[in-house]
């Protein structure tokens, strides 16, 4: 499987490492009141899809970036992929 | 302190072959310091040096030749140069900066391997994943990838020049890896081309 990099263009899957869903961007706030169930929710539950996926790769025999790999788990075509960096500041995170 | 007089031993002692129409070299006497930006901060490294800052993927070099920067990844550069005192590489590169980063002396972490030849791109074929054809690779283009399971960076200095940094610890193991792949293609460009024809590699 190839990865198209955002910064080095075409990369072997081999380079790369790869950790789960892209949610994991997403992690809950220790200070809220339902924290513990919110962090249940965020480690344990997963969808599974028979299709496209939202995904974290690392690249680590590369420029150590972290990526958001959308790809589709039945034809492992890739159809888009950003920096998971621009990502999290996308949605709120300070980094 | 004791006054100890030493002397550098370099990884793979001074190695020098040729095999077929490739040189093999160890490059000694370098220093390679990395300078990562502060959390935040990726814009201060671009003004911090008198050479222009690299995209990732590139490299530029000094007026003089003597200093290089790798841009291997975002918000971090390596830099390839000699230092005026080997035991201050990483104060010279920090004196050197308009802005503060974290600098860190990784001399003596790595082996520096030069390939120079007609045949070195069908040498790196054999051992490396990346197009280096001239249009996708061409001189100046750094970029860290998987060699022989070994996470390697390799460079094009010129046309037909390449360096190749492994990590100290695995140099011989490496090294073997690229004295077999040279071997390789010149056993192959001895056989007699009604062999290479029935391979498919004339």
């Amino acid at each position: 499987m190839i990865i198209p990099h955002p910064l080095l263009g075409p990369r072997d899957a081999s380079e790369f490492v790869y950790l789960g869903d892209a949610s994991l961007i997403d992690r809950p706030d220790p200070r809220a009141a339902d924290a513990l169930q919110q962090f249940h929710d965020y480690l344990y539950l997963r969808d599974n899809p028979a299709g496209e996926h939202r995904e974290l790769w690392f690249h680590e025999h590369g420029d150590r970036s972290w990526l958001v790999v959308t790809r589709n788990t039945l034809t492992h075509e890739i159809t888009a992929v950003e920096l998971a960096k621009k990502v999290a500041l996308e949605r709120g995170r300070d980094r | 302190m004791a006054d100890h007089a030493l002397t550098a031993a370099s990884p793979l002692a001074g190695y020098a072959r040729t095999i077929g129409d490739v040189l093999l070299t160890e490059v000694g006497d370098y220093n390679l310091c990395s300078v990562a930006a502060p959390l935040g901060e990726d814009e201060a490294l671009v003004d911090s040096f008198d050479v222009p800052r690299p995209a990732t993927g590139q490299s530029s070099i000094s007026t003089d030749g003597a200093t290089r920067l790798l841009g291997l990844q975002p918000d971090q550069i390596l830099i390839l140069f000699r230092a005026d005192d080997p035991d201050r590489a990483a104060d010279q590169v920090a004196a050197a900066m308009k802005t503060a980063a974290y600098v860190t002396d990784q001399s003596d972490s790595w082996v520096l391997l030069a390939l120079e030849g007609a045949d070195v791109c069908p040498v790196l074929e054999r051992l490396c994943m990346l197009d280096l054809d001239d249009a996708a690779f061409p001189a100046g283009a750094v970029s860290r990838t998987v060699m022989e399971h070994l996470s390697v960076i390799i460079l094009r200095e010129r046309d037909n020049r390449f360096l190749l940094f492994n990590p100290r610890s695995s140099a011989r193991s490496f090294l073997h890896a690229v004295e077999t792949a040279a071997e390789t293609v010149l056993l192959q460009s001895n056989e007699p081309v009604s062999v290479r024809h029935r391979r498919g590699t004339s």
